[in-house]
């Protein structure tokens, strides 16, 4: 017998196995083998339109001639394919399918069906398909049929055709040939190799998610689109292209081996399900399918059938034993009293429902709606698997402390605790997880072995970073997103905060409030500890305000405007070319172009914009957001998707605050209090609605302190000092002196209140930091930052406020309480140093490693690193790095002082390095050089 | 002489940077083997000048640092500091591990003595730091070089460096030249050299180094040609330019322009242990105030020395008996050695002729006089070197009879010193005691502001005797001792005012702000005893002075 007439033998036994295989599938419930969950055919044809959805711009790719669709089941992706081609054809191996496929599909016009050989393209001539794709169909097939299929695609495909084929890529050891279910992978080169060898080159790979990806990528194996063309090269033979995709070895021959595992458990776990969705007819139907067709030696058959015969007894979820729950708690209450309170108190409420538990080949886990917080067919393997890939990272595999979250079923936390070199902890931010994984495992041999178990709350003091790795399964995310990005955030904020010591620049506006939030954000920085520089443009801004006394044309005045701010930024760039950073935080308003926010982006600097302005009376974001890693806003909603949708890289809510050192409780004289006092006062800028709301207020003791009020009346007998602009220390003296301060947001087109108000001005922050008692116009996140009526007084119309100020003018003791209680929350929550401290949370969440990274290219940390042999001198370049110093030897030298004490030896040393420096430097100078040596 | 540390076992000579410097303190090194013959004696030196200690006598071992390396590292940002960290690091371990009991710092930079401080030398005898980085100077000789350097005073120093250097390692028995080992195989080389020059000259062999420190201390290439031009055609003589490798561009030049065979240039083809054997074969050397002029008089070749802008004879001038130094008469010089100058004038006042007669002459014989028509005393000075009958190294004008201002101020300071740090009486010295009780007629027809200078020392030990009673007497309130402490530092700063107003009058002020500066502790008592000393001190050294002063015609 020739090669290729064994070849044409077995292909053909191969395609008789898988006709006889998928259709018997498709017979039993066709939907169960491609979506898992569906009964509703236009469900079907949904979630063919959502996988569809993998293959993205094909229209831009190719002709929108004739596609092909390979395996294509009942058909659900062909009326996605439609809208894009003109024609699509779809072939399957099962006739069975094929039938369902024109009853699915067959009326809509422009799709045709066909049976296939099951190994090649009979039917579809040369270079004659626009589009040939795959999703879900070629994994299952045998190596040697799937390269048969490459082969047949380089065929059909047109010469400027696209081919897109969803495969997995990993590391498999070859199954049986005859398996028809089992997922094959392929590593990265074998796949491109067999490409290439068929005579497709392989243009990207990309990995996308498909039903059950956490698991699949649990066990090692990646779903990825491979997008192909055909090559200049014409194809191999089949069967060294299927060489190409087995390096280790052929897949094992072997009709007679039992059937696919994957195929009980599907079913197995298919019969659970519409179990514990009450469909015990249809469960029992599952279960009779494993009994019936799946010959199997890793499943107990009998076992199935006692399951069989209990499902009509069993009315509640399938589940606890609760001898195991009550010895695990036993063993919980020595090691972790803690946690076993919290699941103590947790048992006797109601709603535990949300957590399922299955069994699988290991022993039971867990289920949250459609994810599976464990492998659901091998856990064991599937957590060892995931294990090894961690520690495939270095940073894992040195450290010597591992901080797990998410516990599931405790598979991965005992095959972390196999290594024991290393120390385990488990945050679970779920109680329903661990009370169901409790109720499920005997977990005694593991709980002990914990270093600790927390229950996460929300608090930062939960974490104890100190060394450890963070692993978060990607299941603790699906499950518990918040909350575990929550971890992930703090965790990293944490480490962050302790390890690095990124250099900040905080670059101010030129002018305006924003001018002092920026110096507020400058000296919290400071004092969180970290190396901040604040760069003050200010200075910059009178030829800024000076154009217009040049230039009288106000398109021309703004281009002139726009060549200064040009020129700034050019400035800035040789500023941060000479003392680098690693951190920009612009000021809204900060003079920067984009073009430096790019060139600083490029050399690796994390660009944040802190927006502390109305994003709806402002725009310039639109342009510029796409130039900033991280936006923060005062607003939240629209304001925080609109500009995610300019290009932002993260966009946060994060409100203004106050400084207690400037917004404080201060002493004054009697003449002090005659200046700057009034029974009622308003401190800000004459904007439209307060000129409305305060005119009619002129025959109260008003007195109003700021720019850019009219001068007529009332005004001019309101407005104090000329309505000259005051310093923060100056504001601070009239909340101090004032009985009832008004605040009252400024709108540009609304009189009075402007109910669609949304953020907290500073002002309401600063008032309630100095203990001064306000009214507030009503803004709708100011609940979050007080509490109305308890710590706020607000209005919300000026009627209100008249009301409010007649209440509140003759009653000092009830002004007080509200003030202190302000003052109270204003310290606790709303100061700059906390706003800091969430903004880096979120930086050092989000940018932890390419800061890190950034630290190695940091010459300070390779200094310390250096300085190793002097614990001293690396004292000395800490604090000098700390301190923002430049890595210099006038960096290190800069804060040793002669005269104040002993000197110790290395700064006498680091003296005389200086002293070196300097008198070689003048010599040098002089031009005196060292003659005759 | 008045000696502080006499015996001395283990020395520790810091001199760093300069090629002269080492060779300058060979008396001193030759001196204290001379009085401590058993003891060891290290040298720490700059890389670059680690050979020619080798030719030193008397020193037993030389340790290097690496100024270059370790400015270079300091140079890069990042872990060159830590590089240039270590390597000190090691420096000060392999000396602290020798254990010095006296070390001699001949450099006033800060550094050596920070490097000092940090080996915990019990005694030294020059720059040190204290613990708290502060400036230590304890030998009052050191304290006088720091005096006579400072460009106030430099002018009315008479004392050449190398002595006061020497007298700050209290070392009277010298040798009273600089020493250098000639070795043998360098002066077969020198030899050989010299034998490949096709000299057609039998005349006088001389030696001439061209280049200097500085651009503003190097007399101008077209006077050299002139200068050699006169000596190869007018008398036959034989030249040989020296110089090192980086001096080819000024001295290539004056070889081409001289178009002479009796002109060569040995630049860049000389070690410096050839170079001393060289300038030995040499009847005289022609030079700036070089390097190679010191080990030419170390080799005993007589040298004509030119002291242009920031040098100067009396200070560094060639230590040794019947070298010439010329020194040009500028209002500027010596200027400032930091400062750059544009306008070298002090070049154009002396004379390639000059220069090139006295060259020849000194072959012949010390010279002992020069005639003003030859020598324009406004224009150049001409001295001739000698030693003084305690050892100390002078010069004296070979072209002007009668001595003016200056030389009163420099002679009355010479003896102000040697007598009152040395212990030397001079030797027309009259009795102070014995002089005119009002001291007014001694000093009023003297140094001007000498007189109020004293009145404020006087007025010192009046309030330090208040101060001492006051401390001792409880009653007196806090606000007297407060008043007493005021009126001292008011005191203090009209000292130092006066010695800036009346320039002759700085050295005795600056003497007195580095006594301040070196009072030790914090005891009250103690302090005012030291503080009286100073002032004492001041007193004395003002009548001194004034006496000194009006017996020098």
């Amino acid at each position: 017998m020739s090669e290729k007439d064994f070849s044409l033998a077995v292909f053909a036994t191969l395609s008789e196995r898988m006709r006889e295989d998928w259709n018997r599938r498709v017979r039993y419930d066709y939907r169960l083998w491609v979506t898992n969950t569906l009964t509703k055919n236009a469900e079907l044809l949904d979630e063919g339109e959502r996988d569809f959805a993998v293959f993205q711009n094909i229209a831009q790719q190719t002709k929108r001639g004739v596609a092909l669709e390979v395996g294509c089941g009942v058909g659900r992706m062909l009326p996605a394919a439609k809208r894009i081609f003109q024609s699509v054809l779809g072939i399957d191996i099962s006739d069975e399918a094929i039938q369902k496929a024109r009853a699915l599909v067959g009326n809509a016009g422009g799709i045709s069906v066909e049976t296939s050989s099951g190994f090649t393209l009979d039917n579809v001539a040369d270079e004659s398909i626009d589009y040939v794709w795959s999703f879900a169909s070629m994994p299952h097939m045998p190596t040697r049929v799937f390269a048969s299929y490459l082969s047949e695609i380089q065929r059909v495909v047109a010469p400027e055709g696209l081919v897109q084929l969803q495969v997995f890529l990993g590391e498999q050891a070859p199954p049986n040939e005859f398996d028809t279910l089992r997922m094959r992978a392929y590593t990265m080169s074998a796949l491109e190799s067999a490409c290439a060898l068929a005579g497709l080159q392989v243009e990207r790979l990309e990995p996308i998610t498909m039903p059950l990806s956490d698991c699949l990528i649990e066990l090692g194996i990646e779903p990825v689109v491979v997008t192909c063309r055909r090559s200049q090269f014409p194809s191999s033979s089949i069967e060294a292209i299927a060489a190409a995709l087995l390096p280790d070895g052929p897949e094992v021959y072997d009709a007679m081996a039992p059937c696919a595992d994957f195929e009980v458990w599907l079913a197995t776990h298919y019969a659970d399900r519409l179990h514990s969705d009450g469909d015990f007819d249809r469960a029992r139907g599952a279960l009779e399918y494993v009994i019936q067709n799946c010959k199997t030696t890793t499943v107990d058959v009998s076992d199935i059938m006692q399951r069989l015969e209990e499902l009509s007894d069993r009315r509640e979820s399938p589940t606890m034993s609760t001898g195991v729950f009550e010895q695990n708690m036993a063993c919980l209450r020595d090691v972790f009293p803690v946690v076993h309170s919290q699941l103590v108190s947790f048992s006797s409420t109601e709603n535990k429902r949300a957590i399922r538990i299955s069994g699988s080949e290991d022993g039971p886990v867990l289920w949250s709606g459609k994810t599976c917080l464990d492998h659901p067919q091998k856990p064991i393997r599937a957590a060892e698997a995931w294990v090894k890939r961690t520690y495939s990272e270095e940073a894992v595999r040195k450290s010597s402390r591992i901080m797990a979250v998410g516990f599931g079923a405790g598979y991965h936390i005992e095959a972390l605790l196999a290594d024991s070199s290393k120390r385990v902890s488990c945050i679970e931010p779920d109680i329903e997880v661990l009370y169901a994984a409790f109720s499920a495992r005997d977990l005694r041999t593991v709980i002990p072995r914990l270093e600790s178990l927390v229950l996460y709350q929300g608090e930062a003091s939960e974490l104890d970073c100190n060394d450890a790795q963070l692993l978060v399964r990607p299941q603790a995310i699906i499950v518990s997103g918040d909350k575990a990005e929550d971890i992930q955030r703090r965790f990293y904020a944490t480490r962050g905060t302790q390890s690095l010591h990124p250099r900040i620049a905080v670059l101010g506006p030129l002018q305006g409030g924003t001018l002092s939030i920026g110096e507020y954000t400058t000296h919290a920085l400071q004092a969180l500890g970290q190396n901040v520089r604040g760069i003050d443009m200010s200075g910059f801004n009178d030829p800024y305000m000076l154009v217009p006394s040049l230039i009288r044309d106000e398109f021309k005045q703004k281009a002139a405007r726009q060549m200064y701010i040009e020129t700034l930024s050019a400035f800035l760039l040789e500023s941060l070319t000479e003392r680098p950073i690693d951190i920009l935080i612009c000021m809204a308003q900060a003079p920067i172009s984009p073009k430096v926010l790019m060139e600083l982006r490029k050399r690796g600097v994390i660009t944040v914009l802190w927006f502390v302005e109305d994003y709806l009376r402002f725009t310039y974001w639109r342009e510029t957001a796409q130039f900033f890693d991280y936006v923060f806003t005062i607003q939240k909603g629209r304001c925080l998707e609109e500009i995610r949708k300019a290009g932002a890289g993260q966009v946060h809510y994060l409100p203004t605050a106050c400084n207690p050192l400037v917004h404080a409780p201060v002493e004054l004289t009697d003449a002090e209090k005659e200046r700057w006092g009034s029974p009622l006062s308003f401190v800000g800028a004459g904007y439209y609605n307060r000129q409305q709301t305060f005119a009619s207020l002129s025959h109260y003791p008003l007195k109003i302190w700021g720019t850019e009020w009219p001068t007529g009346r009332p005004f001019d007998k309101l407005v104090q000092e000329s309505g000259r602009r005051l310093k923060p220390e100056e504001y601070n003296k009239i909340f101090n002196a004032t009985d009832v301060n008004i605040n009252l947001h400024s709108s540009s087109e609304r009189d009075g209140v402007d109910p669609t108000g949304d953020f907290v001005n500073p002002r309401t922050f600063e008032l309630a930091s100095a203990g001064a008692f306000q009214l507030v116009d009503e803004r709708s996140l100011l609940a979050e930052c007080f509490v109305p009526g308890e710590e706020i007084v607000t209005f919300s119309s000026v009627e209100d406020l008249r009301q409010k100020i007649e209440y509140y003018r003759d009653r000092p003791n009830e002004r007080m309480a509200v003030a202190e209680k302000a003052r109270t929350r204003a310290l606790r929550d709303h100061t700059y140093q906390k706003r800091l401290e969430q903004m880096l949370e979120y930086i050092y969440a989000g940018s932890y490693k390419r800061l890190q990274d950034r630290q190695g290219t940091n010459p300070w940390s390779q200094m310390i690193e250096k300085a190793s042999f002097d614990p001293e001198l690396q004292r000395h370049c800490e604090r000098a790095n700390a301190r923002g110093a430049d890595p210099v030897l006038d960096g290190i030298v800069s804060e040793i002082v002669t005269g104040h004490g002993s000197l110790t030896e290395a700064e006498q040393k680091l003296l005389f390095l200086h002293h070196v420096k300097k008198q070689i430097m003048r010599m040098d100078k002089g031009g005196a050089g060292v003659k005759n040596g | 002489m008045k000696k502080r540390f006499p015996k001395k076992q283990k020395v520790l000579l810091v001199n760093i940077t300069r090629l002269g410097d080492m060779l300058q303190s060979t008396p001193t090194i030759a001196g204290i083997k001379m009085e401590n013959p058993d003891c060891h004696i290290t040298v720490l030196v700059e890389k670059q000048f680690e050979s020619i200690c080798h030719i030193i006598p008397n020193v037993d071992r030389v340790v290097s640092v690496d100024l270059t390396f370790t400015c270079r590292a300091l140079a890069a940002e990042g872990t060159g500091v830590i590089e240039a960290y270590e390597y000190i690091s090691k420096l000060v371990e392999e000396l602290k591990a020798e254990e010095f009991d006296y070390c001699l710092n001949m450099s006033s930079s800060a550094y050596t003595a920070l490097l000092l401080n940090m080996l915990k030398i019990p005694r030294a005898g020059g720059w040190t730091a204290d613990a708290e980085g502060y400036r230590v100077i304890e030998s009052e000789w050191a304290r006088l070089f720091a005096t006579s350097v400072h460009y106030h005073n430099r002018l009315y120093n008479s004392l050449n460096l190398v002595d006061i250097f020497r007298c700050s390692a209290d070392v009277e028995q010298h040798p009273e030249h600089l020493l250098v080992h000639v070795e043998p195989e360098a002066i077969a080389y020198a030899d050989s050299l010299l034998a490949e020059a096709a000299f057609s000259n039998s005349g006088p062999l001389i030696a001439v180094q061209a280049g200097a420190s500085q651009a503003k201390r190097q007399w101008s290439p077209s006077r050299f040609v002139e200068m050699i031009k006169i000596l190869v055609e007018e008398h036959g003589a034989r030249v040989i330019l020296t110089g090192a490798p980086s001096e080819r561009a000024i001295v290539e030049p004056i070889v081409e322009q001289c178009q002479s065979n009796n002109v060569i240039s040995v630049v860049g083809k000389t070690s410096i242990p050839q170079l001393t054997a060289l300038l030995h074969r040499a009847e005289v050397l022609v030079t700036g105030d070089t390097g190679p002029m010191h080990i030419a008089v170390a080799t005993g070749t007589p040298v004509i020395s030119m002291f242009l802008a920031s040098a100067y004879g009396f200070e560094t001038g060639p230590y040794g008996d019947g070298n010439i130094v010329l020194q040009p008469v500028i209002g500027c010089g010596p200027c400032n050695p930091n400062k750059a100058c544009s306008r070298p004038d002090c070049h154009d006042l002396i004379a390639p002729r000059l220069v090139a007669e006295l060259a020849i002459e000194r072959t012949r014989g010390v010279i002992e006089h020069v005639d003003r028509e030859r020598a324009n005393p406004d224009e150049v000075l001409v001295y001739n070197s000698y030693f003084d009958s305690h050892g100390f190294c002078n010069l004296k004008p070979l072209n002007v009879d009668k001595s003016d201002q200056l030389f009163r101020y420099r002679e009355a300071y010479r003896k102000l010193w040697l007598d009152d740090l040395g212990g030397f009486e001079a030797e027309d010295a009259p009795a102070i005691e014995q002089k005119p009780t009002s001291k007014l007629t001694v000093l009023d027809d003297g140094i001007e502001g000498l007189v109020d200078v004293l009145d404020c020392a006087e007025n010192g030990l009046r309030l330090i005797e208040d101060l001492r009673s006051a401390i001792f007497d409880k009653q007196v309130p806090a606000a007297r001792l407060r008043e007493i402490n005021d009126g001292l530092a008011n005191l203090d700063r009209e000292i130092e005012e006066l010695g800036f107003h009346h320039g002759p009058l700085g050295a005795l002020t600056k003497m007195f702000v580095f006594a301040k500066e070196n009072l030790k502790g914090s005891d009250a008592l103690d302090l005012a005893s030291q503080m009286k000393e100073v002032y004492g001190d001041l007193a004395r050294r003002c009548k001194k002075l004034g006496v000194y002063y009006s017996t020098i015609q």
